[in-house]
This record gives structure tokens, sequence and C-alpha cells, in this order.
């Protein structure tokens, strides 16, 4: 399936700002579940030269810097991206979670897609006694890895209320636990605290979602912004395979990937370091347009 | 066999050294150890009572050489407790430490170089992934980028303890930012006028040539025509800030915070007055985390966006490394032995606590059935486990519930949690009292790297315990610090911190002002000065309180419309302020921006921002007049008078210390133009409104009260006050040091002690404020003063104030 995408963020600020530093992670990833052609990046007010990296989980950032008075700050990100059918996993038996788990401890990979990056508490998600014994009820001992995270998926689904007031970037996966409520970032936090304190490895993908469904499909929730999975490690047949909560669903053609890190800190769209003393207020649009 | 001195048996008579630890003191026949007698006897020749007083001395001395450490849940400043008695090290013991430590830092450096490097370590099964990927420290942005100057690890300080059996053990590894070195310089100094004979004779070694060596390494790696090595701390606010600036100053180095950093074009730079300064080398001491808000911890205000890339690059060599602190993890500590060998191919020669870390699911199975006989740790450092707040537990000292707790988090998430070896420590004498008792120690060493190799500091950093259990886990934070002292085994020539030869780093780290102390300097200037002002009015004011003459009256009408003017007291709420309530109200007042108590808080705000540059006198005073001020909220009116009295001295006091004891003329400099800026525009203000126009004798009288002249006037003109002669003396009396004329023309030769800014633009701009303040006064008479005449004097001061911060202190605010 082919798609054009575009995402136009603004920030506003109430006192204007005499410079601003931006690291930006907006370019979809190229994978071998993806092909990216045609990006594009604007943004205003001009800056003096954008320098385009990969991060260490393999995500594109565009670093910039802004050296004029200002009191917004756009980015428009255009891009065409094929997604690839049928290279995501289909349900196929995985083994034993405690075999999952007691495995990706003592791995001997440290490249940017090993299991050991995602076991340990990251900057937003800490494991709690509380997420973790919720989890718990999905892994009966012995239960296949795969089986048992499809199934955590589809009981945060139902138990949560989505709710796009309730919470926002920075709210952490405890409190939207407590209130069951959230948005995708929440369901995703929380299903991540879940696993890892499990002792399970779990990612979180961040990536746009198709905003018009299929004829005759319901459209999805979190369409009209960025929206975020789980990917989960299923071992090392398997390996990772991605749960999206907030659908109750196996990520498929409709989720376009933009990055993957341990938590929505890693792969936020945009970091920035500003000097203004004012509040700021954020508005971003996306459209996911199927291309035939 | 040595005969026993009687004095040296009776202070040692109640000495009981410890069941089953080694006493570093007392052999296991009760004798102290051939090393430890000339101190023994010393002190037996001193006697008790010598001993206590000098104890005494110590304390008092650190606390005077500003070695303070700071408590973050505390206002005050906490003094070290040193204990009087050394730790005394023979040569042979320290030859074996120093060999052990070394071999360590070229094991953390060489497996550091891994870890962010090819990682065969890892794909070779040495070392799980997940003990590497474990610690907060391991900082992902840093793989694959060898660090500038060809190395991780600068300096590096290993925590010891020695065993039942005598030997040393690694207890833990200090690589993120080890702090201490800066305190043991404290003690050593401390306690080297305490006891001065005993340390000659027993030849301990010294620390200076250690620092030197540390000071020159990292000053050859910087460039001549850089700001030299900058020492960047957190701020006032970490609890080893005093340690910081100890250092900095000791080390010659530029103590500077992240705000004074710009990264531009994937340089860093420091923002100075002279303008931006290249920067190549920062010791830090700023946890790697902090030190980039945008490729590290968004939360983070203490670094500086771009100093990771910058790191990433080579442009800047940070000591140490961003992300050393990895090798911290106390679950590497279940894997140096074996690194060791594969590393280096060498055997530990100082051991660590034997450590089992339990991500491995058959290792967690043996640490769990040994539960009751072993310590359990968290593996890496930042957890937030409540069972470990207070450092690693032992199974059988568990609550049933905790202990049920943690065992089930082990069986989830084994590879959490380390098991380790309890661990005895020694114990070492403490003076408790009039007499000697054991307690049980740790030994903090530390190395820093040499262009060959790594370098030892002959001696150390204790921490004595408070209590007598010897199981290093019950080691409780607080305690004593103690000093080590290392037995020469051959007489050292002299060595000082002071250069050899003409060293530039020196000469630099002199100049280089940052705009952010400049800034501190100026405000403090202003702020003290507007304090000044705000307390002469109220003391006019409680001085005229009870007077009911109808002249006087309309003087205390205008002080209090002054006060008002001058947001030293709210407006009225209703009725208008009487003079006593509004003395009275500004002394106490937190609530309006120009009262004293609310200006002189300012002022220690900004002095503490910039205490290195302080002399420890000009800092005292200022915290007693805040203390002054704050303490007497509560006293009645009857004390106003006397109160503002004392503060006018304490702030006199100040400017005598501060112009007697700073050294470093453009932060002088800078500190002056701000008080001569703000006793101008006082002086303007009070001429303004007592001055001219509709004059009487007592409002001239009040003025040159208010202006501290009324001596100088008496003594000149022999008349009652004339509108005129006030303004001459006042205005255009360039002898009088409270006239306006004075202030200009200091102003004007303090020009000549500010750098040369790179903006030309600016500069001419602030020279052309000064010389538009100085005509602004020639061009008239004293007869001609009036309202509009002052107002423009006033103007003129103003732009001076806004034309130096935009030339010296807009770099913040300006695009950059």
């Amino acid at each position: 399936m082919k798609y054009r995408i575009r995402l136009v963020s603004t920030t506003r600020y109430d006192a204007a700002a005499p410079r601003g530093a931006h690291v930006l992670r907006v370019r979809p990833r190229d994978d071998a579940r993806q092909r990216v052609s045609g990006f594009q990046l604007e943004v205003e007010p001009k800056s003096t030269g954008i320098s385009e990296s990969t991060d260490f989980f393999g995500n594109d950032t565009q670093s910039l810097v802004i050296e004029e008075w200002h009191e917004h700050f756009t980015f428009r990100a255009t891009a065409e991206v094929e997604r690839i059918d049928g290279v995501n996993f289909t349900g196929a038996q995985t083994a034993p979670w405690e075999q999952v788990r007691d495995g990706a401890w003592v791995s001997q990979r440290i490249d940017a897609d090993s299991p050991a990056h995602f076991l340990h508490p990251s900057r937003i998600v800490r494991p709690t006694p509380e997420i973790t014994a919720y989890a718990a009820q999905s892994y009966a001992p012995g239960r296949d890895a795969f089986d048992a995270a499809r199934d955590l998926m589809q009981r945060i689904h139902d138990d949560f209320t989505y709710d796009v007031d309730a919470t926002d970037v920075t709210t952490a996966p405890a409190d939207a636990f407590a209130a069951r409520r959230g948005v995708c970032q929440d369901y995703a936090h929380v299903m991540i605290a879940g696993l890892r304190g499990l002792g399970l490895p779990a990612a979180y993908v961040s990536g746009f979602l198709r905003t018009l469904p299929p004829p005759g499909k319901p459209r999805l929730e979190g369409a009209d912004a960025t929206h975020a999975w789980v990917s989960v490690w299923c071992g090392d047949a398997a390996g990772w395979i991605d749960f999206d909560p907030t659908n109750a669903i196996l990520a498929n053609e409709s989720h376009i990937i933009i990055g993957m890190g341990r938590d929505y800190a890693d792969v936020a769209p945009e970091t920035g370091v500003i000097v203004t003393s004012g509040k700021q207020a954020l508005d971003v649009a996306v459209d996911v347009t199927p291309l035939g | 066999m040595v005969e026993l001195a009687d004095p040296a048996a009776s202070i040692l008579t109640d000495y009981a050294p410890l069941d089953g630890v080694y006493d570093e003191l007392m052999d296991a026949a009760g004798r102290p150890r051939a090393h430890w007698r000339p101190f023994v006897d010393a002190l037996a020749r001193l006697g008790r009572a010598e001993i206590a007083r000098r104890a005494d001395g110590a304390a008092r001395r650190l606390h005077e050489a500003g070695v303070y450490y700071r408590a973050y849940d505390r206002d005050a400043d906490q003094a070290w407790p040193l204990s009087s008695t050394p730790v005394i090290i023979d040569t042979a013991d320290w030859r074996a430490i120093e060999a052990g430590v070394i071999q360590r830092a070229r094991l953390m450096e060489a497996s550091l170089a891994d870890f962010y490097g090819a990682q065969r370590l890892v794909s070779n099964g040495d070392v799980p992934a997940a003990v590497v990927t474990g610690s907060p420290d391991f900082l992902r942005p840093m793989v694959g980028a060898p660090p500038a100057g060809g190395r991780y690890l600068h300096f590096y300080a290993a925590d010891l303890g020695r065993a039942p059996d005598g030997r040393w053990w690694v207890l833990a590894d200090r690589a993120q930012a080890p702090s201490g070195a800066g305190y043991a310089l404290g003690n050593r100094i401390a306690l080297s006028r305490t006891l001065p004979e005993t340390m000659h004779e027993l030849d301990v070694r010294r620390l200076a040539g250690f620092f030197q060596t540390f000071r020159e390494s990292l000053a050859s790696r910087s460039a001549p025509d850089s700001a030299g090595v900058c020492l960047l701390t957190p701020g006032p606010y970490n609890e080893t800030y005093y340690e910081h600036a100890y250092l900095a100053r000791y080390l010659g180095f530029l103590l500077i915070e992240g705000e004074d950093l710009s990264v531009r074009d994937g340089k860093v730079f420091l923002r100075t007055v002279a303008g931006l300064k290249k920067v190549d080398t920062l010791l830090r001491r700023l946890d790697a985390d902090f030190t980039d808000p945008l490729a590290l911890n968004p939360a983070s205000q203490l670094g500086a966006p771009g100093l990771a890339e910058a790191a990433r690059n080579g442009a800047v060599c940070f000591a140490n490394a961003l992300g050393s602190g990895l090798v911290e993890s106390r679950a590497l500590m279940a894997f140096w032995p074996r690194l060791a060998q594969r590393v280096l191919g060498e055997d530990l020669l100082l051991p660590n606590v034997a450590t089992w870390w339990c991500g491995d699911p058959a290792v967690r199975d043996d640490v769990v059935s040994r539960f009751d006989d072993i310590a359990i740790a968290p593996s890496f450092l930042g957890h937030r486990n409540p069972i470990f707040s207070r450092g690693a537990v032992s199974g059988r000292d568990l609550a049933p519930a905790q202990r049920d707790a943690l065992l089930d988090q082990m069986a989830r998430r084994g590879g959490d949690f380390v098991g380790q070896e309890m661990v005895k420590l020694s114990s070492t004498p403490v003076l408790n009292g009039d007499h000697f008792e054991p307690r049980p120690f740790q030994l903090r060493v530390f190395l820093a790297a040499t262009e060959d190799g790594w370098t030892v500091m002959p001696g150390g950093f204790c921490r004595v315990s408070s209590r007598s259990d010897p199981l290093a886990i019950n080691m409780q934070r607080g305690g004593l610090a103690a000093d080590a002292w290392v037995i020469s085994g051959a007489p050292e020539g002299y060595r000082s911190l002071l250069p050899s030869g003409a060293s530039p780093d020196l000469r630099r780290s002199m100049g280089a002002l940052t705009t952010r102390t400049a800034e501190n300097m100026f405000w403090l200037g202003r702020y003290l000065e507007r304090a000044d002002a705000s307390l002469r009015l109220v003391r006019a004011l409680a001085a005229r309180a009870s007077e009911r003459d109808h002249d006087a009256a309309a003087v205390s009408e205008k002080l209090v419309a002054a006060l008002q003017f001058w947001g030293a007291v709210p407006d009225p709420e209703g009725e208008e302020w009487s003079a006593a309530d509004a003395a009275h109200h500004a002394m106490r007042a937190n609530d309006a921006y120009g009262a004293p108590p609310v200006l002189v808080r300012r002022a220690l705000n900004a002095a503490s921002a910039i205490r290195d540059q302080l002399s420890p006198d000009a800092w005292r005073i200022i915290k007693a007049l805040d203390r002054q001020l704050t303490e007497g909220a509560s006293a009645p009116f009857s004390e106003t008078f006397d109160r503002a009295e004392r503060s006018l001295r304490e702030l006199a006091a100040f400017s005598g210390y501060a112009h007697e004891n700073m050294t470093r003329t453009t932060g002088w400099a800078i500190l002056d133009i701000g008080r001569r800026v703000e006793r101008g525009l006082a002086i303007s203000r009070f001429i303004g409104r007592f001055g001219v126009g509709d004059t009487t004798p007592a409002a001239l009288e009040a003025l040159l009260e208010l202006c501290d002249s009324q001596i100088t006037y008496a003594r000149r003109y022999f008349v009652t006050a004339s509108p005129a002669a006030v303004a001459d003396l006042l205005i255009f009396d360039d002898d009088n040091p409270r006239a306006c004329a004075f202030q200009a023309a200091r102003l004007r030769a303090l020009l000549d002690d500010l750098p040369t800014s790179a903006r030309a633009d600016a500069a001419k701009t602030f020279r052309e404020s000064i010389v538009q303040l100085e005509a602004s006064m020639t061009g008239s008479t004293p007869d001609r003063v009036d309202s509009d005449f002052v107002f423009k004097v006033d103007q003129a001061f103003l732009a001076v104030a806004g034309s130096f911060s935009d030339l010296y202190l807009a770099d913040q605010a300006a695009p950059r």
C-alpha cells in the first residue's frame, strides 16, 4: 500500500524567543517493512541549516537551529511511503514466555534491534507493581509469548477509555493506568511497563495511521495525529512483533512507521530547547492519503 | 622489640579492637603497629587535653578553607566532620594498593572503549548485553564515537576496604565524576596544621604533586587561544559545589555552569564579557545525562544544547567522557575478574567484592539459595526500589513482607539484582572525647591519567562509620571524614602548585569572566547600593517619626512618598502610611520589591551564584546582613532606627572587604559599575524630591543626611542649607563620593578596567552613554538646578546601566 504523508506542527510561544535548537524525528523509517521516497521538510522561521543524521535506534533525525527572534516554530514534513504487506508476523507459535524472557536477559546482541535495550526502565516507562500485576494476569506459566501479548493488548484495549483530555505527552504510565484513560501514547506506555515488569523486552513505535478507513471499515482511533504502538520481543525465531493496543490489532499495512525506541522520549517528533519565558501551545495536523 | 613507652600505653589503655576485624592501629597481640608508633608517641607527648584542643582547631580551619558540603534538603552549609586522627598506611600496603588500582583504571578504560566501540566483549559472550544496556549511564548517542583526547577516563576513584585477613578489596568504582579529592586536600591542609611535627616525622607523602600532574595533563590538551580548562559544575545547589569551587581555585581552572556555554556550528564556546571564547576541555562534575537537553535528558536545565553532539564529533574533550559512568554498575563487578583476563590478560591484583549477577537464572537460583548469608544490591544506579533506600540489604535482616517482595522481584527481573559477599571492613582509631575508639572505614583513592599511564594520589578520603558495626552494607551516610597518610619510603622534595614557569592557563583563567558572573556581579552591586538608599530613607524617617513641627512633618511625608516610590512599602490600602508605620513596615517587608530585606535577599542570591569570586569575609557579611534582616522581622518599631543603622554599617563593611580583598579586576570593576550607577540614580532622585522646587531648610537637611554629606557641607559652607550650595555638593563636586559627578568620574575611570568587547557598536554606545552622563552635568551651574535637570541626570544614569547590559550581559537575550 502506498501513501502520501503530511505532518504539520506549530508551536506558538507567548513570549518571543531569540533562538531555538530542535531535533526532529519525523522521517518515516526505511526498513524491511516500508520504503520511503520524496521526503521533504520545511521549517519556519528559516533555519540556518538542517543536518540529517541517524540515531542509535536507526531513526532519522533532522537537527536545526533558528537564529532569529520568533514567536512560533512550524515544521512541515511530507513523504511518500510504500508499506509492504505480509512482512509482519501472522501468528505462528512462539516459545513459552519465560523462555523468551530468560533468553533476552543473557542475549549476546547489543545492536539497535537487540532485546537487551528494551528490558530496562527508560526515561518515561518505569514498571510499577500495579501494572506488572495487571499484566501478569495474561501470563500464565508456560503460555506462548505471542498469545500472551495479544491477550494483554486486548485487555488494555477493553479496560481503557480513549480520552484525549485525560493525559498529555508527559503523563507517566502509572497515572494513565490508574485512570484507565488516555491516548495511543498512554496505551503503549502501559503495555510496555507491564511487559518489562514481567522481564520481557518491549519497544515503543511511533508512526502514522491511515486517516480514512478502507470502504466499509470503521475509522481507527488515533488517525488524526501521530500514532504509537508497541513492539514485543517474541524470541530469536519470531523477533519483534507489533501490537496496537489502542485498536487491539496487530500493526498492519495501515501503520506507517516513523521511529522505534524505548519510549516516547526516544522518538518524540520534536525535541527543542528555546529561550522563552512564556507558555507554549502546540498544534499538530496529520494527513495520510492512500495513493491508489 | 620496641619498648612501649608509658605515655603511649596510657593513651591506648582503653582501645579495644573489634572482634574478627583487622585493626589499622593495633596488631593481633594488642600492640601498635610499627608505622603508627611515631603518631601514638607524638599524641602521648601532647597529652589528651592538647589533642582535643588541636582537633577543634582542625575543624575550624576546614571551615575557613571553604570546605563544606551542602545537603539538598537543608539550607545551611555543613562543615565536613573531620576526624582529627588520620588513617596511616605503610609503604608496602600502599604499593599494593597503587598497583591494584592502576590496573583497575586500565581495565575500566579498555572496557569502556570496547562497550562504546567494537562491543566484542558482549558479542563474544564475556558480558551479557543486558549488563551494559541496563546502566542509565550507557549513553547510546556516544556509541561509535571515540572521545576527543583519546581516552574515556581522566580521573578515576575506587572505594576500598580491608578484609579481616589484611587484604584490600575494591568495594565500588567511581568514573562518572568522582568526588572527594578536593575534600581530601582540605582535610590534609587542616590536619597538617594540627599535627605538623608528626607529619614531618612520619614522612607523610604530599598531595600537591598529584594535583600538579593532573592539572598539567588536562591543561596540555587545551589550545593556547581557548578559554583553558573549565570545571563544569551543576551549580550552588549541588551538595559538593564547594568542592567544585575549591578545586577550581586550587587547580586554576575556571568554574562554569552549563548556561555559560554555547554550542555553535558544532563547536563549544564560553560566553565571556570579552566575547565568545572557544572551549576544548571540560572537567565535568555534572552527570553526563544532564549535559545536553537535546541529545540526552530533555528535562535538564544544567547543560547546554549541542554539547553531546560536539563531544561526538570530537570538538570538546570531557573529563571524564560522557558515558564513563557505565563502569560504576554493580552488575559489572560480577564480570571484572573475567574481563581482566580477556582485556588485559591479567588477574586482578586487587580483588573486588565477590558479586553474582542474577540475570542468569542459574546464578539467581544459587543466590536465592544463600539468601540469608549474602548481601543483595541493585545491579544498576538510578534504580528506585524502596527496598534499597538505604543501600544493599542482607536477606536475614529483611522483614517477612519485604523478603517476599524482594524474592518475587528477583524471580521476575533477576537482572536488576546482584548478590554480593558480605564484607567486613577494618577499623581505625577515632578520638571520642579524650579516648580513642575503633571504627570501621572505607578508603577512596584517586587516580589521574597521565600521558603514558596513571598516577595515584598518595593519600585519600576516608569515610569512617559513626557506629562500630563492621559490615560494609551497614555503613551509613554521615559519620566522619578522615585523612589518609601514606608513609613515604624516601623523603620527598617540596612541591607546590605554583607554576614553575610562566603558565599561560593560569593567566587565562584569571582573565576570563563569564557573562553570568558579570551579570551577578553587576546586580550584586546594584542591589546592595539600592538597599543602602532604601535603608537611608528608613533611618531618616524613623528619626523623624515623633516630630510634630510643620516642616519636619512635611519632610516625613516626602520620605514616605519616596519609600513608596522606591517600592520599599506597598501602596497603602486605605489610609495613607504614617511615618512610623512606613519605616517599620519597610524593615520587615517581604511583599515590597524595594524593601531592604528583599533587596538584601536578592543581593545574597546574586552573591551565592558567584561565591568563588568573593572573599569569605565579603560573603559572610552578606549572609549576616540577610540573617539580621530576616530574624528582626518581628522587632517593634522602637528598634527600627537601630536596625537600619546597623544594616548600613554592615553594608559599609562589605564595601570595605570587597574593595580590599577582591583580586579579579574585571569582576570588581563590574561590581563597582553596578554600585556607581545605582548610587547616581539614588542621589539624583533624592535631589529631585528634596532639593529642588519648593524646598525648605528641613528638606535640605534631610537630603544631606540621605546622601551622608552633612559634615562635608557644614565644614564647607558654614551656613544653613541653601538649595544651590546643596546642589553643588551633591551634583557637581567630584571630590564628594556621594555626588553625581563623582559617580560619573568613577564610571569613566572604570572603562579602562573592562575587557575589550568584540562588539564595537555596543562598546561605542556604552562609552558614549558615560560621555552623555558627564555632559548632562557640565553644561550647568548649581543655581540652575531644577527638576528637569535632575531628571536628565537620572535618565543619563539609566542609559549607562542599559548600555552596559547591552554590551556585556545581553548575550542571553540576543540571538546567539
